[in-house]
């Protein structure tokens, strides 16, 4: 294959550095400091891509990221990334990259014969076939699932893949004085400025050099300014860093590609860095785009951008084609004609819309050579897989008529130039509408204000050198029969936007989402003002009272793994109790719950979880056992109005508890639903410390924060949390008192010195302890608490106290089993759903008092007999339930009407059966019923249960107060 | 969005809380005294401004105080920030 | 009436790091410039939240510096040669020492001025030390570290996601970053994940 390399010239490539990649499996080579687009170029090959829903064969259009056709999938180690520009890729030894949306290859599509359909795929196809009633096979959305397999793999982009992504990803933050987006010479000279006042400045460039737009063109001035940032201690640098979000209170979002473009990043260096920047003032310099102009075969490889051309042979000194022709209708194509007939291109013609040119452009068609066309336009362009030539017509495009015969001018590449857009996306996310300006046909940025500012082409300030004129003759489509596209990536043309308004869509948004015109992944860089323009000359309105739609992020597309940065993997934030690696030494499988990891079960060899938890609540209702009770949340509560503090927030009275005795507390939300329940230790007189559940630690501890600043800013307490300040051990069983009187010093735990719901303070192992009896279990039991870091040492201490007792520690699910025998609530009945009564714990709701929840607790709704309570469910067949089952009526064929559902589940060696909790409706009265637990779509389970008290064992409690 | 705490300076939004309305949660009221409708509308009814209103947030991830916000609903704009119950 | 404080000195013979066998001392990441940032676990401080009661922030900021030598005013954080302390909330400081007494010290310099609640146990702290620690810390807090925006001696409460900490300057290029125990670990290991890329020492 010929090379389309230049001799000499290409500011961006190495020569004397040869790299190898593969498309498709098969072997190119390009330079060091090639984009895979570039690269391709010089190896001649024309079609990129295949196009969305016509599989259209499609080349290079662009040099940056409003390509819309050279989409690539990146292979790296079994993970795909689709729909990446080759533009963006930057080639490297062992790039493996697929093409995309072809079968079996891009360049024998057989899908193209959706081309022959073409009326048939016009806009709105697919809504027209597809929705509405069903009426016979062949209509509406049946219709629609039927062809839904065979539609979803005919049109598309990329497909991406299963594997999970093994790349590394950070986040950063940055905080600066001016943010400047954009690395072109406008950039670099604001940044310059501003540096030079001593702010701190960041200058973000999205591309891996500096000088953007002027890059080949102004070398040695953009080195100049650059070694001079490069200098200065007060300036950030970043290259390949996209700022794709503009945010409120000037936060900006960027993507920092840091090791896309090596074959194996640094050590410590992620992929991709996601900054996260803070700005004083944001300068936009991003540049302007130029646009295509939509023509009968417009979508023909070889059909190119101007200025891309441009930049491919001064960049990368790789020349778009060999004979060229320039269709236009402003100055600034010529001088790209004029500097690709310098690096040694044949231009054969210049074709213009324009009956007349500058003194400033005819010099430089001059000097490019080749025939001057004005005031014609093309119309038509042939060639299979590439131009071979285009057809070119008289036109006048204040009349839009044609005169005279097509010409035809053979070339294998054509240069077009509609004009430029300045780069507005970033302004009009920050809430700014661009203003449309006629001289230069485009939108513009509108006044900036104190946080922002625009430079330079983004600005609208098109310097295009040779004194060319910036104004563009206003033409945006050559009305000439033929397909004509306006957005590429979504195969839209300029009928389909024509058909669009026809079918009275007139809203521009209504268009766009019709059309799907600018919603593929390129957001219509290349499409949104021509397809504007078409839409407006149908509505026979000016452009700018069609109005634009407003540019949402990202600005290009960024990946979810550079967002999800460390919360992705394996730095995801464990919380992990003082005891934690003892229970992983000691065969705990950890279990999740929340942040918290907590032990499920302490399995023995050849144990199942269900073996190991029943073993272990045998173990406690018959001996003691020991379990981690590290999680709960604990908050100090201190101050003169504690007491009266806590009589306000919980139902029941706190003001009376002794020192050192402990209470059960529920608390209500303002609504009167339960919100919480634990246990309060009165430690002094004005000094408090409360437990929440593991769940609702941090909800309750910002409930109470909110009451102490908003409620009752008055009362003098602190509140502090002291979750983590002290490692809890809960020992239960009725060995446990024999058990803590062996290792327990400094005071006695008999049941006169230690009561059930009594504090004493001692030491174990020589480590001060402060031990509260209390039980979850139902059984004798205590928590141990001491300081976190002893929690260890606490912990071995009772487990060897406890071995002469054939203590062991049991997990969650053990513990869920013996609260589930005793009927005590937990987060999952306390759902936010449920009352105090619900769950009867009436018995704790104070007559005597006001308390947060106290004046709506009593509503209506609330006290209804029907309400779903809390009731005991026991399984008749033998069969395991499920939680989260439905209870219901029926029998054993099927489910009746639905009752409630159960909130827990375990086997209970106590009962010898698989029991639960459930909330069921009037479950008061429906001890002794016999209903269903069905659980339809996880097990597929339909069990027979019984409803029974929820307080299944030791109903009367006497073994926790023995 | 960045909010200016009065404590520690202006926070990312990620370091804060939203906990409601601020002028429904300044009337909370009388537990003791109060009739039902002042409760009910106390728990449930809010206004829906497209505009300036006054919200409470809490500094969570920071001096874990809560603020009263004036935020509009339609830009964002931040146009007063308090802290209630400082008396510093 | 006298009551009795609960507070837990830390006893070294029977306290573990959160960070046991997860601190590996060496250098690691990358090391082509040097190990650019020193992480070190200050283990086995006696660490306490004092809170003043509202009109009394003064004799607090006082108290403190009586009990643990911090010279903090109502408006300014201090460091001391083996204490450190600053203001976190309106009226609120952390008190880090290395007097395993400093809660019982602040207790009695408090007295009806406020609340002193120990967190010696509660509380992990490390410090971060080097010329590249506001790299590597800005990958994990939305704060600005740059030198103006966050002087010497200043200490703030933060958090990383989940994460609450508070962080306070303690020298050039050093700082103490305090985060609850149970999350330590954790944020050891992000800690360490975001030095890797300017290289770093575990002393």
């Amino acid at each position: 294959m010929t090379s389309h390399r230049c001799a000499e010239g290409g500011t961006a490539i190495d020569r004397t550095d040869t790299v190898g990649f593969t498309v498709d499996g098969r072997q190119y080579f390009g330079l060091a400091g090639d984009t895979l687009a570039s690269a391709l170029l010089a190896n001649g090959v024309r079609v990129m891509g295949r196009s969305f829903k016509y599989h259209r064969p499609r080349g290079l259009m662009a040099f940056g990221v409003d390509e819309p056709n050279a989409l690539f999938t990146v292979t790296t180690d079994g993970v795909r990334e689709p729909n990446v520009r080759a533009t963006e890729i930057e080639i490297f030894d062992g790039l493996a990259v697929e093409s995309q949306n072809r079968w079996p290859s891009l360049d024998n599509d057989l899908m193209a014969i959706n081309q022959l359909g073409g009326k048939a795929l016009a806009a709105g196809f697919y809504y027209k076939t597809f929705m509405g009633p069903v009426i016979g096979p062949l209509k509406g959305t049946r219709f629609w699932m039927m062809c839904e397999h065979v539609i979803r793999r005919a049109a598309g982009l990329g497909r991406p893949g299963t594997a999970p992504d093994k790349s590394r990803y950070e986040r950063i933050n940055a905080f600066c004085d001016v943010l400047v987006i954009g690395g072109g010479l406008a950039g670099l000279k604001q940044a310059h400025e501003a540096a030079e006042t001593g702010r701190h400045v960041i200058v973000c460039e999205l591309e891996p050099r500096w000088g953007g737009a002027a890059d080949g063109k102004k070398e040695s001035e953009i080195r100049q300014i650059v070694e001079s940032l490069e200098s200065r201690p007060n300036v950030t640098l970043l290259t390949r860093t996209t700022v794709w979000g503009w945010y409120d209170g000037n936060m900006l979002a960027a993507t920092e590609r840091v090791s896309d473009h090596l074959k194996t990043a640094p050590e410590g260096a992620p992929r991709q860095r996601h900054w996260v920047i803070r700005a004083e003032h944001v300068a936009l310099a991003t540049g302007a785009l130029e646009r295509p102009i939509v023509f009968p075969g417009n979508d023909r490889p070889g059909v190119m951008l101007a200025d891309a051309g441009r930049r491919y042979t001064e960049t990368f000194g790789v020349l778009p084609g060999q004979h060229l022709a320039v269709f236009a209708n402003n100055d600034s194509a010529y001088a790209t004609a004029a500097a690709l007939r310098h690096a040694g291109a044949n231009v054969r013609a210049i074709v213009d819309v324009r009956p007349e040119i500058g003194a400033a452009a005819q010099r430089l068609a001059d000097r490019a050579g080749g025939a001057l066309k004005l005031g014609h336009a093309v119309v038509g362009t042939s060639g299979a897989k590439g131009l071979k030539s285009i057809s070119v017509a008289r036109y006048n495009h204040e009349t839009r008529s044609f005169s005279g015969g097509a010409e035809e001018i053979e070339t294998d590449c054509l240069l077009v130039s509609g004009g430029w857009s300045p780069v507005v996306h970033l302004a009009s996310q920050a809430g700014a509408n661009p203003v449309w300006d006629d001289a230069l046909q485009a939108f513009l940025p509108p006044k900036p204000d104190a946080h922002w500012s625009v430079h330079g082409a983004a600005a609208g300030d098109l310097d295009f050198d040779h004194d060319l004129s910036p104004a563009p003759a206003p033409v945006f489509e050559i009305g000439h029969p033929g397909k004509a596209f306006v957005d590429f990536q979504h195969d839209v043309t300029a009928d389909d936007v024509r058909l669009a308004h026809r079918e009275g869509f007139r809203s521009v948004e209504h268009l766009k989402r019709y059309t799907t015109l600018g919603m593929a992944t390129d957001q219509g860089k290349t499409s949104n003002v021509p397809g504007l323009a078409i839409m407006a000359d149908a509505l026979g309105k000016p452009i700018p009272d069609v109005g634009t739609t407003r540019f949402r992020p990202p600005y290009t597309a960024a990946s979810l793994g550079s967002i999800a940065a460390e919360r992705y993997g394996d730095l995801f934030p464990h919380r992990l109790t003082p005891m934690h690696d003892w229970h992983g030494d000691h065969g705990a499988r950890m279990y999740a719950a929340g942040h918290w990891e907590r032990p499920e079960s302490y399995n023995r060899p050849g144990e199942t979880v269900e073996q190991a938890y029943v073993r272990e609540a045998k173990t406690v209702r018959s001996g003691a056992g020991l379990v981690d009770v590290s999680t709960l949340g604990k908050i100090d509560i201190q101050g003169p109005d504690a007491a009266d503090f806590l009589n306000r927030v919980y139902t029941n009275g706190f003001a009376k508890l002794p020192v050192n005795k402990a209470r059960y507390g529920l608390m209500l939300r303002e609504d009167g639903f339960a919100m919480d329940d634990g246990t309060t230790w009165r430690l002094a007189e004005n000094r408090f410390l409360i437990t929440t559940t593991t769940a609702n630690a941090g909800k309750v501890m910002s409930h109470l924060e909110l009451c102490l600043d908003v409620h009752w800013p008055d009362m003098r307490v602190h509140v502090t949390s002291v979750t983590d300040q002290w490692a809890g051990a809960a020992i239960a069983g009725p060995k446990s008192r024999d058990v803590l009187a062996a290792c327990v010093t400094g005071t006695d735990v008999g049941n006169d010195a230690l009561p059930f719901m009594g504090i004493v303070h001692g030491a174990v192992s020589g480590v001060p302890v402060m031990i509260c009896r209390l039980s979850f279990s139902g059984e004798l039991a205590y928590e141990v608490y001491c300081g976190a870091h002893h929690g260890t040492h606490v912990w071995e201490a009772l487990m060897a106290a406890g071995e002469p007792f054939a203590i062991a520690p049991y997990g969650l699910e053990a513990l869920g089993t013996l609260r589930i025998e005793k009927g005590h609530v937990t987060a999952a009945e306390i759902d936010g759903r449920t009352t105090a009564r619900d769950l009867h714990l009436d018995w704790m709701l104070s007559s005597k008092k006001p308390f947060v929840g106290s004046a709506m607790m009593n509503r209506e709704g609330l006290t209804d007999q029907s309400r779903w309570t809390l009731v005991g469910v026991v399984s008749r067949s033998g069969e395991k339930l499920h939680g989260g089952s439905h209870v219901v009526a029926g029998d054993r064929d099927g489910p009746g009407p639905g009752l409630g559902h159960l909130t827990a589940m375990a086997f209970s060696p106590e009962i010898n059966a698989y029991v639960g909790l459930a909330l069921v409706e009037d479950g008061g009265n429906r001890i002794g019923q016999h209903l269903y637990a069905t659980d339809p779509v996880r097990s597929g389970t339909h069990i027979p249960i019984e409803i029974v008290s929820q307080h299944m064992v030791d109903p009367k409690g006497e073994r926790m107060h023995g | 969005m960045i909010i200016p705490c009065p404590f520690c300076g202006p926070r990312d939004l990620s370091e804060f809380a939203y906990c409601g309305d601020a002028d429904n949660l300044a009337a909370r009221p009388d537990p003791a005294a109060s009739d039902q409708s002042s409760w009910n509308a106390f728990v449930y009814d809010r206004t829906n401004p497209a505009g300036d209103h006054a919200e409470i947030w809490q500094h969570a991830g920071g001096c874990r105080r809560h603020l009263r916000i004036v935020r509009n609903t339609v830009t964002h704009a931040i146009s007063d920030v308090t802290m209630p119950g400082a008396k510093a | 009436m006298a009551e009795p404080f609960v507070s837990t000195p830390v006893i070294t013979d029977a306290a573990e790091s959160p960070l046991a066998g997860h601190y590996e001392q060496g250098e690691f990441g990358n090391l082509d410039r040097g190990a650019r940032v020193t992480l070190t676990e200050r283990f086995a401080l006696a660490i306490c939240d004092v809170c003043a009661w509202p009109g009394s922030e003064t004799k607090a900021a006082n108290a403190i510096k009586r009990a643990s030598g911090a010279s903090v005013t109502k408006t300014k954080d201090a460091i001391a040669e083996d204490a450190q302390a600053f203001q976190h909330a309106p009226g609120r400081w952390s008190v880090v020492a290395q007097n395993p007494a400093l809660p019982e010290a602040l207790a009695k310099a408090v007295g009806e001025n406020g609340t002193v609640v120990d967190l010696s146990h509660g509380r992990t702290v490390l410090r971060i030390d080097g010329r590249q620690s506001r790299r590597a810390l800005s990958k994990l807090f939305p704060i600005d570290f740059r030198s103006d925006a966050f002087p010497l001696e200043k200490g703030l409460a933060t958090r990383h996601h989940e994460i609450f900490a508070q962080i306070q300057r303690v020298g050039e290029d050093a700082f103490d970053i305090i985060v609850f125990r149970s999350y330590a670990r954790a944020f050891w290991h992000a800690l360490r994940k975001a030095s890797e890329e300017v290289g770093y020492a575990v002393a």
